[in-house]
């Protein structure tokens, strides 16, 4: 399984026929490589499809590159690299998209795509359908409960994308992850990490911490990303984490609680873990999550997936 | 069962109910306007007590130390153990001048004479005062504690230091305070910004393969260069060494993916200091830098730099033993200067001694250099360790380390540090 989901470029038996890549496509390549993850074929698939069309429509192409966990993480590498000079940094995927420009992006990926880069996939369905909804979802929830901590929508998108990448890290590691997850989505009592902890000596929640640092996400992130299974730590006030970091948690946290309930997906036991924490720091009552459903029906269907 | 949030050993506070109660007791001390002071307590050499009486014995010792520690301030502090050999004491309406006394107190308590079976024993320790600045947070107050008894025991144990002290007072100091705000707040632009990077300098044997290849990490904010001798002190003050290191394990290993998918199965060193390994989680943070870089563990190797010499607590031994059963290879380096010394070669599961350059810019005019290089290099041998010779920077030099039989070197005579890429292209050449 774990050489099956290396995407590596050298390995592809088409690399000696395709063209060479320009400089863009280079680092994109190499930051998709350090990623690990593989992109969505779905995903690539629409890309590559509206990059054919004689005029496409690059908003739409924003959308579904802003959706995959791994392209999204490659973008921000590549913006961030000190190759490219730029002055600012990109915090989110939206800034990495801007910087880098959506339509030579958009070449970038596609050009990849087309050069079969990225080989063969296991199905990680799950976690790339949950990353897009959570992320989108979060950012929505900015829209209604409001700027706070310095949390803008795309601050809370981009962790909500992101904030499970280290699952397929570790899925690619041990064969056994899969059933991990599922023993830990189970428990009602034990810290989730801690239920994986048990059977492997790392979680995914530091390494998705780790490769967070990597791709130069803000500290708020790469700190809410190792603490959002944490209930000790969200609610340590100031001894904790920083409050946008905590405010990141909450609002993923909420955001899956309402995919889980509108989408019917198998439910996980985090919003009983966390949820009484994550509505004090969302100022939320008792009924407060419940009475968000009918508004975010709409917005998670739409998630894409 | 164990209460929650309480030692079993001792029934302080643990490490979480003293993170808690701290909160707890800094908010009040400021609802009423009173100081707050957090006092940190350390045995010096514990480990050489864990080797004399055991580890049963040690936690005897433990147990009978934190009684006494306990009674001198009952009534007064709220006590805990963090772990191993380490107490907080948690003071509030206390002020500088009341946390002097008790640290002179837990001292003088510290060391009361220790009998375990037929051994007696007087044991001495380290603390750091430090008390609660306005607007303060009480992790960074407790850190600041931690921080103080490192400079304590920096200074030779038995003693105290209050937190703020360090710093040289006057003008300068205030300078140096300055100073290191910037490069603290360049430290962060650096993690966020895509400043860091890792230069790579090759370690060679005298067979011509090549040994490993040693991680440098390089810091670039608007075009400046900050030199590692400036921010390592800063990133250890200020907690942000972890991030630091973490990022330089990740990209470390995920360079050794990198040249192995180059076909060069080199193995990357990387330096990692006393404060990473006491960092929390630091084995688990190890294991994603080896999963995210996809790697073999035989491919990454852990340079062990002189402060964690200061004293090899039980915390820095448990992780090095767990990164060896990972996989992972450990080298001291600078061997020879600092505070490394040749019982570290017993207590750590090294593989690899890098010999200080001290030693080998002066060959090979000083004989007394001579004579100990020869002596280092027949010893890490009967030890079955390598050594690599560091500096190396002239044929003589090179020469000499031949006759030595010192297995490796690493310097500008047979390479400089160079980026990723072009260590790719020097591997081709090579």
């Amino acid at each position: 399984m774990a050489e099956a989901m290396v995407m590596n470029a050298a390995a592809s038996p088409t690399i000696g026929k395709a063209p060479a890549p320009t400089g863009m496509e280079a680092a994109l390549e190499q930051s998709l490589l350090d990623v690990g993850i593989p992109p969505r074929p779905l995903i690539l698939e629409r890309v590559g499809e509206e990059m054919r069309k004689e005029e496409p429509d690059f908003r739409h192409l924003g959308e579904l590159i802003s959706a995959d966990v791994s392209l999204a993480a490659g973008l921000l590498k590549t913006a961030n690299s000190a190759y490219f000079g730029f002055r600012s940094r990109a915090r989110t995927v939206t800034q990495a998209l801007v910087m880098l420009g959506l339509n030579v992006s958009s070449r970038a990926i596609a050009g990849l795509a087309l050069r079969k880069v990225f080989l063969a996939v296991p199905a990680m369905e799950r976690f790339w359908d949950a990353s897009a909804r959570v992320a989108r979802v979060s950012g929505w929830l900015v829209g209604r409960l409001g700027v706070r901590d310095g949390v803008r929508p795309d601050d809370a998108y981009t962790f909500g994308l992101f904030r499970d990448c280290g699952i397929p890290i570790l899925m690619k590691k041990f064969p056994q992850y899969a059933a991990i997850l599922k023993e830990a989505d189970a428990d009602p009592e034990r810290v989730f990490t801690e239920v994986e902890q048990v059977r492997c000596p790392t979680n995914h929640a530091i390494v998705g911490s780790l490769m967070a640092q990597n791709w130069w996400l803000p500290g708020e992130t790469s700190d809410a990303i190792r603490c959002h299974h944490d209930a000790v730590i969200l609610a340590a006030g100031p001894l904790g984490i920083a409050p946008a970091s905590v405010r990141m948690v909450a609002l993923a946290q909420l955001a899956e609680f309402l995919v889980q309930r509108i989408g019917g997906q198998s439910a996980t036991h985090e919003w009983e873990k966390l949820g009484c924490t994550c509505r004090q720091l969302l100022q939320l009552d008792g009924d407060g999550a419940e009475a968000l459903l009918p508004d975010a029906e709409s917005v998670v269907l739409e998630a894409i997936g | 069962m164990d209460a929650i949030g309480f030692d079993p050993l001792t029934g302080f506070l643990d490490r979480g109910g003293c993170l808690r109660a701290a909160v707890r007791l800094a908010e009040f001390c400021r609802r009423q306007d009173k100081p707050f002071s957090v006092l940190w307590a350390d045995l010096d050499r514990f480990k050489q007590v864990n080797e004399s009486f055991g580890h049963l014995g040690g936690d005897a010792v433990i147990a009978m130390v934190a009684r006494r520690l306990g009674d001198a301030v009952a009534g007064r502090a709220e006590a805990a153990r963090m772990g191993g050999d380490e107490f907080v004491f948690l003071v509030p309406s206390c002020d500088r001048r009341r946390a002097e006394q008790i640290a002179e107190e837990l001292l003088r308590t510290i060391t009361m004479p220790v009998e375990v079976g037929n051994i007696r024993m007087r044991p001495s320790g380290s603390v750091g005062v430090a008390v609660l600045d306005d607007a303060e947070e009480s992790l960074a107050l407790i850190e600041r504690a931690d921080r103080a008894m490192l400079e304590a025991k920096r200074l030779g144990g038995g003693r105290y230091v209050v937190s703020g002290d360090e710093q040289v007072p006057g003008r300068v100091g205030v300078l140096l305070a300055r100073e290191e705000l910037l490069i603290e707040s360049q430290i962060h632009a650096a993690l966020e910004s895509g400043g860091l990077t890792l230069h790579y300098q090759p370690i060679i044997n005298f067979n011509g393969s090549i040994e490993s290849a040693e991680a440098l990490m390089r810091c670039e904010v608007q075009g400046q260069s900050l030199a590692p001798g400036k921010i390592i002190p800063v990133a250890e003050k200020t907690g942000l060494i972890s991030r630091l290191g973490e990022w330089s394990m990740l990209n470390a290993a995920q360079h050794a993916r990198r040249l192995r998918d180059h076909g060069f199965a080199t193995k990357v060193a990387v330096n990692v200091s006393r404060a990473q390994l006491m960092a929390p989680r630091f084995v688990e943070a190890l294991y994603a830098a080896l999963y995210c870089g996809d790697i073999e563990p035989s491919l990454l190797e852990l340079e062990l730099t002189e402060s964690l010499f200061l004293d090899v607590s039980e915390t820095v031994q448990t992780n090095l033993k767990a990164a060896r059963q990972a996989g992972v290879s450990l080298a001291i380096d600078d061997f020879g200067t600092g505070y490394s010394c040749l019982a570290n070669l017993k207590d750590i599961p090294a593989s690899k001694l890098k010999l200080d350059r001290a030693f080998i810019s002066v060959l090979p005019d000083d004989r007394r250099a001579l004579a100990v290089v020869r002596a280092i290099a027949q010893l890490g041998r009967e030890l079955g360790m390598t050594i690599v010779a560091e500096g190396v920077e002239t044929e003589r030099q090179f020469d000499i380390l031949a006759e030595l039989n010192v297995d490796a070197v690493q310097g500008f005579l047979r390479a400089r540090p160079m980026d990723g890429e072009a260590l790719v292209e020097w591997l081709r050449r090579w």
